[in-house]
């Protein structure tokens, strides 16, 4: 069946499609869309799902994690302060080891008060534990979300997944989508196995206090466990394309990269403004190409390390920032070549959902690869009077030097 | 590709505008994208809405600033729709009467107008005093671009609204499909120049 759908409404088929039994969410736009249609579903269309509306994100973390600990398939779907409220149990269930899917609609935080598309959100909560996905598509966010709980429920990673994708360009626009038919999801996605589980007839505490001689043992696990994730995100992908019929990637999705010379990096819709860019700068003669970073963590160093090694040019887009350091992509990618071929240039834009459109990323490709852009840009930033009063309030105030 | 922005005010239904001719390209076969710009969701404010339509998939995720036609649901809002960008060979189509014309001659693009008020408003069509300026205007755009015809639009509204609602909005997209009109050819290059652009 296709569909002509908001990518928060494709987040709530894959839910539905995947027989989550226990959905526990709180509203927050750009997210709130995911929830309201799956409560649809259980309110109109006899989806069997215990609904619950909890009173925060903290809450909702907890339900999922009691849910989960229980043997049951959980989901929750949120952005930006609702993920960060959330900050403390998303570490809980990582620690304990819990699968579960989370959807997280990638929007800046505040102050000030702004609703719309940045990375900020989910790549602060970055060493958590979590898996975290990124999509492109629409097709995409259903697919992944269907392949979360196989990734996660996976007896060699049995950590929680986050699923991120674009506020607005994703979550709001109306696009296609096919919604494969619940048999053929049964096929590649059986019911959660757990290998153990809270019951009130068998007591056990899980993840009390650890004493130093286990607790490094414990983050080591996790650390092997996202190692082992990688062959699983690929493996998954594979099968999902022979069951299901769609592919998006393992690891990482490319774009143009079998003759490339230059490269752009980033995840999310960027990926895909950059590949019309891509086209561009090839109708102008640069053979271009891009890399989509799909599997956020683990990260995809290997296949980064193959694709850019050999570029002559490697420019990577950031929509979110390491305040005191720069492009968080960047900076980790920067990591992963480690001082091998290219030097990466770094661009900062569309914090805040300012739009990037594919021109600009195709001007400031161009300009990279003449080697006339080094180091870092903000090519998107417009400071103007109003941003400049601040400061030089602050500075009159504190009377010019000082400041 | 073709790229269409919408103009309107909360209220008037550009956002729902640009959800149902996507549905009914996706009838014709195309590869569509519709979004609104999220911010001015509050009734009687200037609100913006964009279509993208292809015969292959659509990668671009940006807003439009090169539309190839212009919806301008509101007169008011004329000089904004266009400083938001265009091409020059952008088509403009306005919620306009014929006496208002007058106000448009000045803009150097071809025109069209179509009276999606008093349609709405025969019809009975309004949500608190309202008119709902979006139903004509499924027919006036499915004319003027020939992205979409009747047939999928008819589909859609009847898959979309309940039976009596949908008769209605078809009526009313009927409506605006035979009463758009062409009033301004595209001037000449020279004509441009001389008036400045």
């Amino acid at each position: 069946m296709r569909l002509v759908e908001t990518g928060n409404h494709a987040a709530a088929h894959a839910v539905r499609l995947a027989r989550v039994e226990v959905v526990s969410a709180y509203p927050i736009t750009p997210q709130t869309q995911v929830v309201e249609e799956i409560s649809r579903f259980i309110d109109e269309e006899g989806y069997d799902c215990e609904y619950i509306p909890v009173e925060s994100e903290h809450s909702a973390m907890a339900a999922m994690i009691a849910a989960a600990a229980a043997g049951v398939r959980a989901f929750s779907a949120t952005s930006s302060h609702g993920l960060a409220y959330m900050y403390e149990l998303l570490h809980w269930a990582a620690g304990i080891r819990l699968p579960m899917v989370m959807a997280n609609v990638n929007r800046a935080l505040g102050p000030g008060w702004n609703i719309w598309c940045d990375h900020q959100d989910a790549m602060s909560a970055r060493d958590t534990g979590w898996i975290q996905l990124y999509c492109s598509t629409h097709q995409e966010i259903l697919d992944t979300v269907i392949q979360a709980y196989r990734i996660s429920e996976d007896p060699s990673v049995f950590l929680p997944v986050m699923v991120c994708y674009d506020a607005f360009t994703m979550s709001h626009t109306y696009m296609q989508v096919d919604i494969p038919e619940q048999e053929t999801v049964d096929r590649f996605l059986p019911p959660f196995r757990t290998s153990w589980r809270l019951d009130p007839r068998f007591p056990l505490t899980h993840g009390s206090v650890i004493y130093p001689q286990d607790y490094e043992e414990t983050r080591y696990s996790i650390y092997q466990a996202h190692r082992a994730a990688r062959e699983v995100i690929r493996r998954t992908a594979e099968e999902y394309r022979d069951i299901v019929g769609n592919y998006h990637g393992d690891l990482v999705e490319t774009y143009f990269m079998e003759d490339a010379e230059h490269a752009v990096v980033a995840v999310g819709t960027l990926a895909l403004e950059a590949r019309v860019a891509a086209e561009e700068l090839r109708g102008a003669g640069y053979p271009c190409g891009v890399v989509r970073i799909r599997s956020y963590r683990p990260f995809p160093f290997e296949e980064l390390r193959e694709l850019l090694g050999g570029m002559r040019t490697v420019v990577v887009l950031d929509r979110a920032v390491s305040f005191g350091l720069g492009g968080i992509l960047a900076s980790e990618v920067k990591a992963v070549l480690g001082g091998e071929g290219p030097r990466p240039v770094s661009l900062i834009a569309g914090l805040g959902g300012r739009d990037v459109p594919y021109t600009l990323i195709a001007e400031r490709t161009e300009a990279a690869i003449r080697g006339e852009l080094s180091g870092e840009e903000w090519p998107t930033l417009a400071l103007n009077e109003r941003h400049l009063v601040s400061l030089r309030g602050l500075k009159a105030l504190w009377g010019g030097e000082r400041a | 590709m073709v790229e269409l922005r919408f103009h309107g005010l909360g209220g008037q239904g550009a956002v729902t505008l640009s959800y149902l001719l996507a549905k009914a390209g996706d009838r014709m076969g195309r590869y569509v994208q519709a979004f609104p710009f999220f911010g001015a969701e509050r009734r009687g404010a200037p609100v913006k809405s964009y279509l993208r339509m292809d015969e292959r998939p659509i990668y671009l995720r940006s807003q439009i600033y090169r539309p190839d036609f212009v919806v301008v649901m509101n007169l008011g809002l004329t000089e904004a729709a266009i400083s938001e960008g265009t091409k020059e060979d952008t088509v403009l189509i306005f919620n306009a009467t014929a006496e208002e014309e007058a106000r448009l001659t000045h803009l150097d693009f071809p025109a069209y107008r179509v009276d999606a008020t008093s349609i709405a408003l025969e019809l009975g069509m309004e949500v608190e005093g309202m008119p709902l300026v979006n139903v004509p205007f499924l027919g006036a755009v499915a004319h003027v671009t020939g992205l979409v015809n009747m047939e999928a639009i008819a589909e859609v509204l009847r898959e979309t609204y309940p039976p009596d609602r949908a008769e209605l909005s078809l009526e009313a997209a009927r409506r605006g499909f035979t009463s758009v009109v062409k009033f301004q050819e595209a001037k000449e290059k020279g004509q441009k120049a001389a008036s400045g652009r």
